[in-house]
Parts: structure tokens; C-alpha cells; sequence
């Protein structure tokens, strides 16, 4: 049997972004309450022939101001997960201020990620010393340099989580989450668990995903699982509407410093919100269908507000997944419907997705950090490119416009393909 | 051409044995009838393996988008699905043109999720069909017409050893689809 502490409360005294709208926290934020997008054509690599050639960067410019000469003799490691993840770790760990905490043991590391892919150049190059027939020849392929022992660690999802806490010195818990497009969630939502039961003082918690790559592409055209239908490529994310037709591919990332409560009062750090509630769930159905009630959807959302303590008449936002897949913002639609009940139809609900893009392991991360700020400035954010009404999707959906609107308590969906549920309860902090 | 090398029997046999492997079922529960999705057990993903097996047992290019989507794109917005996600009645006349008679489920009114359910063996088969049927009277490598067969499967010209190469999917169904528009003037 095991002994029940009492949970401590779970507080955010930093956090930051790079995404397709804004080199930090505060630009991405100001562009999405102007409704903009983040999409355009696709400039990383050659889409030519590709249906689908729109995706959200984030410019290498942006990267490029990031001042991090500790960091760099490191991206040979991860090409650019770990800039995009080290860009939006600095900024929150300025805010936070977590330098000038002593113990260094009791500060963890829990990220999403999925790794770098191997590049074509990659690939073209080990094809010239491979037979076809399951042979290598490997004298000529060590007379020609080998294969560089950084290619093996860049395709590791576990590599940067530890040198995020190599470069940030952190020698608590260390955890690298797998969970596609739950990733960034759940990593935030299982380092408040750890600081709930008092595993850790404080969590750097986030996730970041760059795929705009062709071998990362690839895969999701192959499976239609991208717009290939837009007018311009700032109107192809549109979720909820009915012409919705698959989602657009984003990198960024999204970091959020989660701290005990009594840990931060008595470091005096400004707190910006706290961590209600976490659930996280499967689907057991499918690989990339949803199920078709969202039974698992349901079960992380139910999960997160039991675990915050609060019913459904408490929550005052919804930031949906909403990836602009036909099914996706279906099923959510079907599952928000099943656990609010006649509320559903009155709770704003908006995606970021609409603006942003998706930005996989990171989407997670970075809409939690979005619903904060959101709720800090009493600003729900829109979902854009919202003009055909789906009969299915009914509820109010922030179409276009932010709201001015003051709210506490929010809950932030992640569901990832493959039927990996993750729910997050954020509310305000009350003292 | 019509071709006179790969029979029906042949390619039925095929998707029974594409089918088979991708669901991992067995082979004989299949019959031509068969719904991929509300008797087999297929999702979404399935039909992208099931679809690469013919492609590679045949050689040929099986149509990446279903036909109502071919329909929006050729005849406009909404000419297919309105906007309560229902066929329009002339998508659905289409389809049962296409289909044959034996479809209950296909009226009008039916939602566009129901469709993928449509999909049976025997529709697979139809579909590889009208693709091995567009090989061309001359081989394009040499310009002879001495097609073969090859284990039954792959025609193979008999004067240069090309392999055949078949029209698509996709250009066959807008092909097939501007030849009924122009009959019937359905749009």
C-alpha cells in the first residue's frame, strides 16, 4: 500500500517561445491577438512536385539573435531542435531567474521531442557503399570518412533533454516524452506531477519539434494528413471550418519553469499561473483515426478536472488541438460536447493551430504558455480563417477576432495521432 | 486497350492476398462483396498499405484521391458535398453510375464519412482493372506492340523487356469523369 502525501501546489514563475509568429513569448502572443498567420511557402527545403508545400518556420534569423555561445559547441548534436528549444529555455529561465538557485539536484528537465530525421544528403551518401542486397562495403565506406557518429545521437529524442540540463544545470529528474503531438502536454503535465509529490523544486518543462524537412514531410503527405487544399497558404490552417482539409506543419518550441509553490514564494519570484490538473489518456482504437466518439479525449479531459479538484461549470476557456483535420476537430467537438453538456455551447474554445500552425512535440508547450498569458491579460486568442460554419462543429469557436474577456480557469487539449490523450488544467494564481 | 492479359480472377485473387497481409485476416473470409472497413476491419492507414501492394504486385498507380474529391476540385466547391457534409444528389448519381446498383447505403443525403465504407474487394479490384486496361497499343520505350505477360501479373513488352507503363489513378477517374460530364451533363 502506498502513503498518500498531501500534494503540493504547482506554480509558473517563467516561461518562453520561438514559434512561426514570433521569436519570443511576448511577439508570438501580440501576432496572435491580431489574428495573424504564421504560414507560408515552404523555403527549409524543395517541396517542388510536393501537394502540399506550405508549412510555419521560424526564422533562422530569430535563431540567429539568440546569444548562446555555451549552447553551440553542442548543435552539432541536434541541428535545430536544440536552438529552438535552448531560444525558448533562456527566455524562461530569465524570467524565472532559476540561475541563482543552489540546488541544482532539485531542478529537473522533462521535454517532447521526436529528434532530427536524417537528411536526403545523409541518405545518398551511405547508398554509395550499400549493395541493395542487405551488403555494405564498409573499407570504402571508412576510406570516404565514415558515417559520422553525430548522425546516430541527432536521431536520439533523448539527446536534447540532456543537454538542456547539461547547458542549464540541472541535475534533478530528466525526462524525454515520446508522445507526438501530446508530447509537449505531457511533458508539462508529468513534471507537475513529479513537483507535486515533491520529487523536484522546480521543472524546466517543454517541447520543440522541426520537421519542416523532407524526410519529416514526407511521411505525413504520404498519409494525407496535410492541407493540400488552400487558397493561400495563411488560409490552409482552419480549424472547425468546413473546409478544413488536413493540418499545416510548424516547428517551434515552448518551455514553462514549474515550480513549487512554497519554493518560489520564498525565492520572492513573480508567479504567473498555476497547474490545476493533468490527465493523460489513450484511445486504444486506432493508429491515426481518432475514435469516433472520442472516448479517449474525454477520458484526459474528465481526468484533468478531476485531478484539479473543479467541475466542468468551472472552466472558462478551451484551447482546443484543433489541427484543422477533418476528424480531429470533429471528435474534440464530440468530446468537449460530452463532458461540459448544454456549458459547451457557451465556453470560448480557440486554436492556435489557426495561426501557428502545428508544431508537434511543441504544440503542447507552446499553447500552454499561450492560455497563460491569455489569461494574464484577459485576451482570448482567436481562431482565424473561420468562415464556413460546420454543422458538426457548433460551438463558439472565437472565430477571427480575439476577445477581451476576462477568465480564470482554463483547460488545454493535446491529442496526438495514434490516440495519445494529454489534458492540462491552468488556472490563475490565486495567492 | 482493354487488355487480355491479367484476368479479373487474377486481380480479385491479388486484393484477397493484399487485404489478407495488411489485416492480417484470412484470405478466404474475403469475398467480393466485402466492405474493407464494416466487414474487414480496415482503418484509414490500411488502404495506403493495401493500395502500395497492388501498386507494387502490379506495377502500376492507384489513385491517391477518392473520386468525390475529384469531383470538387473538377466541377467546384460544394459540387460533391454541401455544406451539412452530405453528397449532393448528383455525386450520388454519379457514384452509382460508377458503382452499379448494388449499394443500399448509397442515397442521397448520406454523409461523407459513410463513404469510405463503400470500399469493397470487388470495387479494389475494379479499380486495378480499369488501370490495366489503359495500357497502351505500343510499348513507349520501343514502339513495338509485342506485349506479354509475366507470371501472370506484370505485361512486359516482348520485343525491348519494358515493363508496361499504365495511366494513373487519379487522371484515369478525371478522364472517366469528364467522359460522363460531356454524356450527361450532370454539372
Amino acid at each position: 500500500m502506498s502513503r498518500e502525501f498531501p500534494k503540493k501546489r504547482v506554480v509558473v514563475t517563467g516561461y518562453g517561445m520561438i514559434t512561426p509568429l514570433g521569436k519570443n513569448t511576448e511577439e508570438t502572443f501580440r501576432s496572435a491577438s491580431q489574428g495573424l498567420s504564421g504560414i507560408d511557402y515552404i523555403t527549409s527545403f524543395d517541396t517542388k512536385g510536393l501537394p502540399c508545400q506550405i508549412g510555419g518556420q521560424v526564422q533562422n534569423s530569430w535563431l540567429d539573435e539568440v546569444r548562446d555561445p555555451v549552447a553551440q559547441r553542442y548543435y552539432k548534436f541536434s541541428a535545430r531542435g536544440l536552438r529552438l528549444i535552448r531560444a525558448a529555455t533562456l527566455e524562461a529561465t530569465e524570467q524565472a531567474q532559476t540561475e541563482k538557485i543552489a540546488a541544482r539536484d532539485r531542478i529537473g528537465v522533462s521535454l517532447g521531442y521526436h529528434a532530427d530525421n536524417p537528411t536526403i544528403e545523409d541518405l545518398v551518401f551511405l547508398h554509395r557503399f550499400y549493395n541493395g542486397n542487405g551488403s555494405w562495403d564498409m573499407k570504402g565506406l571508412l576510406q570516404a570518412g565514415g558515417y559520422s557518429y553525430l548522425n546516430f545521437l541527432r536521431r536520439k529524442p533523448d539527446v536534447v533533454t540532456s543537454m538542456l540540463s547539461i547547458l542549464s544545470n540541472c541535475k534533478g529528474p530528466n525526462l524525454s516524452i515520446v508522445s507526438a503531438c501530446a508530447a509537449g502536454s505531457q511533458a508539462i503535465g508529468e513534471a507537475y506531477r513529479m513537483l507535486q509529490e515533491g520529487k523536484a523544486d522546480v521543472m524546466i518543462a517543454g517541447g520543440c519539434d522541426t520537421t519542416l524537412n523532407f524526410i519529416g514531410f514526407i511521411g505525413f503527405v504520404l498519409i494525407k494528413a496535410l492541407s493540400e487544399r488552400y487558397t493561400s497558404p495563411q488560409k490552409a490552417s482552419r480549424p472547425f471550418d468546413r473546409k478544413r482539409n488536413g493540418f499545416v506543419m510548424s516547428e517551434g518550441a515552448g518551455t514553462i519553469i514549474l515550480e513549487e509553490l512554497e519554493h518560489a514564494r520564498s525565492r520572492g519570484v513573480p508567479i504567473y499561473g498555476e497547474i490545476l490538473g493533468y490527465a493523460s489518456s489513450a484511445d486504444a482504437y486506432r493508429i491515426t483515426d481518432t475514435h469516433p466518439k472520442g472516448l479517449g479525449a474525454i477520458l484526459a479531459i474528465k481526468g484533468a478536472l478531476e485531478d484539479a479538484g473543479i467541475s466542468s461549470e468551472d472552466v472558462d476557456y478551451i484551447n482546443a488541438h484543433g489541427t484543422s483535420t477533418v476528424q480531429n476537430d470533429l471528435t474534440e467537438t464530440v468530446a468537449i460536447k460530452e463532458v461540459f453538456g448544454e456549458r459547451a455551447k457557451s465556453i470560448p474554445i480557440s486554436s492556435n493551430k489557426s495561426m501557428l500552425g502545428h508544431t508537434i512535440g511543441a504544440a503542447g508547450a507552446i499553447e500552454c504558455v499561450l492560455t497563460l498569458a491569455g489569461i494574464n491579460q484577459s485576451t482570448i486568442l482567436p481562431t482565424i480563417n473561420y468562415e464556413f460554419p460546420d454543422p458538426k462543429c457548433d460551438l463558439d469557436y472565437v472565430p477571427n477576432v480575439a476577445r477581451t474577456q476576462e477568465h480564470r480557469i482554463a483547460i488545454s487539449n493535446s491529442f496526438g495521432f495514434g490516440g495519445q490523450n494529454a489534458c492540462l488544467c491552468i488556472g490563475k494564481f490565486n495567492g | 486497350m482493354s487488355q487480355n492479359f491479367i484476368t479479373e480472377a487474377t486481380v480479385f485473387e491479388e486484393v484477397k492476398k493484399a487485404t489478407a497481409e495488411t489485416l492480417n485476416i484470412d484470405k478466404d473470409s474475403i469475398k467480393p462483396e466485402s466492405s474493407l472497413i464494416k466487414d474487414l476491419g480496415a482503418e484509414s492507414l490500411d488502404f495506403l498499405d493495401i493500395n502500395y501492394r497492388l501498386e507494387q504486385a502490379f506495377g502500376i498507380k492507384m489513385a491517391r484521391h477518392f473520386i468525390l474529391e475529384h469531383i470538387e476540385e473538377m466541377f467546384g466547391e460544394g459540387s460533391a458535398i454541401d455544406a451539412n457534409s452530405q453528397i449532393t444528389d448528383k455525386a450520388v448519381s454519379l457514384l452509382q453510375f460508377r458503382m452499379g446498383e448494388n449499394f443500399p447505403e448509397l442515397r442521397p443525403g448520406m454523409d461523407m464519412d459513410e463513404v469510405p465504407a463503400l470500399v469493397t474487394a470487388q470495387s479494389l479490384t475494379s479499380g486495378v482493372l480499369d488501370i490495366l486496361d489503359s495500357l497502351p497499343e505500343k510499348c513507349s520505350a520501343c514502339g513495338n506492340s509485342a506485349w506479354q505477360s509475366e507470371n501472370g501479373l506484370r505485361i512486359k513488352c516482348g520485343s525491348c523487356e519494358e515493363y508496361a507503363s499504365f495511366t494513373n489513378g487519379d487522371d484515369l477517374i478525371k478522364a472517366w469523369l469528364t467522359k460522363v460530364q460531356e454524356e450527361k451533363k450532370i454539372f
